[in-house]
């Protein structure tokens, strides 16, 4: 008898979930925001998320999309390429329309293969692995530049600007920060000489050892693909063991964390490759405001999963419908005016045309420093 | 660069030995790993940046930062003893009598528990520590020591010295030596054994929750799940030394270090982690009870 209660509650529970899905299923469209919600760089998942939900607050207040409400889905891979993997099965199963994410290269090509299998289309708002992209799927975009740009745009800088005739390159051995270091190795001329390449481990917290190793080596400056965590560290212990050549790395470190981290006085002078300042930019200004307004400061990525959100929008508006293929169509003939200027998608999915210029870091903020 | 590269290593091995004494000194007595030890290192390092933020805004660190950090590490060593008493209390207590697997696995629960109830209380992302130690560095022969990293050696040194002294020289080092011997004779002499394992946790968490802060205050950088890393490496320092072994944990804790920084240097950063294991391996094979380790013969 016992056991009949408890098989008819279950029952009822099941059933009452199926309801539930079904009866949400026809009167809003979901897209996904898939990220780093937790872990060492949950900021930048966060940052996601805040950015998404302005796009689909904006379209929601205008009446959604093909005539439905939007509802915004968190998917969380915590950085990890497994639980990428399985957040992006979850996320498949749960139906949605498009994906804006993930962060971190490692996380997207692993989850691409999922999202395009589902036919599904995904944008990006932060991954640079050339890899990404390369390897003909069909549903995949991204909004960002790609790390064969943003390592040779830091090349042509030591070259052309700095004038530099020895460099150290490090990376922490991820698909991002090691694909960076190796464009930006790959884009030196033979005038300038490499004086050390090796790789550290992501989540260490001791880098002198190899620090010491590259200060015997007398570079005049040090290249460091990989993200702010190990970046910030790298730098603090640098200036530690008495070794001041500057710093160099990409669009991972620039997070005010990594000056946190660093300590503002050590920080002062890294250089970094990344997109240009939104706060120079007109179209970005209302963007800027409401967030402003809503979360508070502006993370390095807010605006792009903003625009990343949006073209899925659009596309998906354009399409007429909320169906993968169509949409992904629709995405690849797209001419699309974003908060960061205009956009339009080349064959294999990137954006037309390199965005990345070089800031630099000074009195603890990022500034804009030199245009290729 | 040798002499750079060592003291690199020295100061990361210090820390190793003093987290590596906690795990000895519980399998002396009790042939149990305690794989929740490397937990108390981790909120050693976050009491530390808790009690160092309360001094801060209670302006004690501003004019006083000295006495404000020997305050938290105080302060830190004590609340984390505190988790050492209770968790030996509630989780490894009552299985005393059980078959040796059941504490080892009510160990990592805790270890997972721990973790997890920091995460949610303080947030998964990473935690920085107030950089106050301004960035004099001392050098000589081209080598250079920032004062925290020579504050940790000695400091080390200074906990590793007073241990050693504990042990061979009180009597209640003396009653903890007598229960690592025989845990039956030694109650049948009027040894109140439950009370020396009590002592035991105490100082064990307390010298990891020291460890825990200084490493904090040294990287300036702290999450939930440092613990780990720190608890397997410490663990391979107390195997290397021989377990159940207390000079033999700060033996293996330096020579750990040392490895690990040389062999980053001299032959590859990238298996930074690596050589660690693969020294452990070697000993295992050659000698198993580990560079100092005769506790099998004392045990009839």
């Amino acid at each position: 008898m016992k056991k009949g209660v408890l098989f008819s509650v279950c029952f009822f529970v099941i059933a009452a979930f199926l309801v539930g899905c079904g009866a949400k299923k026809d009167d809003t469209i979901k897209v996904a925001v898939a990220g780093p919600m937790t872990g060492s760089i949950a900021k930048m998942g966060s940052d996601f998320k805040n950015g998404a939900t302005i796009a689909v607050e904006e379209w929601n207040a205008k009446g959604g999309v093909l005539g439905k409400k939007i509802e915004i889905v968190i998917g969380d891979d915590a950085s990890d390429p497994k639980q990428a993997v399985a957040v992006a099965n979850k996320l498949v199963n749960g139906g949605m329309a498009g994906i804006v994410g993930h962060f971190n290269s490692s996380c997207s090509i692993p989850a691409s293969e999922v999202y395009n299998r589902a036919g599904i289309p995904m944008i990006t708002p932060a991954s640079t692995n050339p890899q990404l992209t390369d390897r003909g799927l069909k549903g995949v975009f991204r909004i960002c530049g790609r790390d064969d740009q943003q390592g040779k745009v830091g090349a042509e800088f030591v070259k052309g600007k700095l004038n530099s005739k020895k460099v150290a390159v490090i990376h922490d051995k991820t698909t991002y920060g090691q694909g960076l270091a190796d464009e930006f190795k790959k884009n030196l001329s033979a005038a300038t000489e490499v004086v050390y390449y090796g790789g550290v481990t992501i989540g260490d917290k001791d880098f002198k050892s190899v620090l010491t190793s590259v200060k015997e080596k007398k570079p005049e400056i040090i290249y460091f693909g990989g993200v702010f965590p190990e970046a910030g560290l790298m730098v603090k212990q640098a200036r530690e063991i008495g070794l001041s050549s500057p710093f160099m790395s990409g669009d991972g470190t620039i997070d005010p964390k990594f000056i946190e981290i660093a300590g503002e006085k050590a920080a002062e002078g890294t250089y970094l490759s990344f997109s240009p300042d939104p706060k120079n930019i007109p179209a970005a200004q209302a963007f800027i405001e409401k967030y402003k307004a809503k979360f508070g400061e502006l993370g390095p990525y807010s605006i792009y999963a903003y625009d990343a959100m949006n073209a899925l929008l659009t596309g998906i508006k354009e399409a007429g419908s909320a169906d993968g293929k169509p949409v992904t169509d629709k995405l690849h003939a797209l001419e699309f005016s974003g908060a960061l200027g205009k956009y339009r998608f080349t064959e294999k999915g990137d954006i037309a045309g390199s965005p990345y210029v070089i800031w630099i870091t000074k009195n603890g903020k990022f500034e804009e420093h030199w245009k290729p | 660069m040798l002499l750079q590269q060592l003291i690199n290593g020295l100061t990361v091995g210090c820390v190793y030995a003093v987290i590596a004494l906690g795990y000895t000194m519980v399998y002396g007595i009790l042939e149990f790993i305690n794989f929740a030890h490397g937990e108390i290192y981790m909120l050693g390092a976050y009491f530390g940046i808790i009690f160092l933020a309360l001094f801060t805004s209670s302006g004690l660190a501003a004019s006083n930062f000295p006495l404000a950090f020997a305050l938290t590490v105080l302060l830190t060593i004590l609340f984390c003893s505190a988790y050492g008493f209770t968790i030996e209390k509630i989780a490894y207590r009552p299985l005393r009598k059980a078959p040796r697997l059941s504490p080892l696995i009510s160990a990592i629960g805790i270890s997972i528990f721990l973790q997890n109830y920091v995460m949610i209380t303080q947030g998964a992302t990473d935690k920085v520590f107030p950089q106050k130690f301004g960035d004099a560095s001392f050098n000589f022969l081209g080598a250079s020591a920032t004062s925290l990293q020579l504050i940790i050696i000695f400091a080390s040194g200074l906990m590793m010295l007073g241990l050693h002294l504990f042990i061979r020289k009180t009597r209640t080092g003396k009653a903890m030596r007598a229960t690592a011997q025989d845990m039956t004779m030694a109650s049948l002499v009027g040894i109140n054994v439950d009370r020396i394992i009590s002592v035991t946790f105490i100082i064990g968490a307390g010298l990891a929750a020291a460890a825990g802060v200084m490493v904090a205050a040294y990287y300036g950088l702290v999450n939930y799940s440092i613990g780990y890393v720190a608890g397997i490496k410490a663990f391979t320092a107390a195997v290397l030394g021989g377990i159940g072994n207390i000079p033999g944990a700060m033996l293996g804790g330096v020579v750990l270090g040392l490895i690990e920084s040389l062999g980053s240097a001299y032959v590859s950063a990238e298996y930074k982690d690596v050589y660690a294991f693969i020294i452990l391996l070697i000993i295992l094979l050659i000698k198993p009870s580990g560079l100092l380790g005769t506790s099998v013969e004392e045990k009839v």
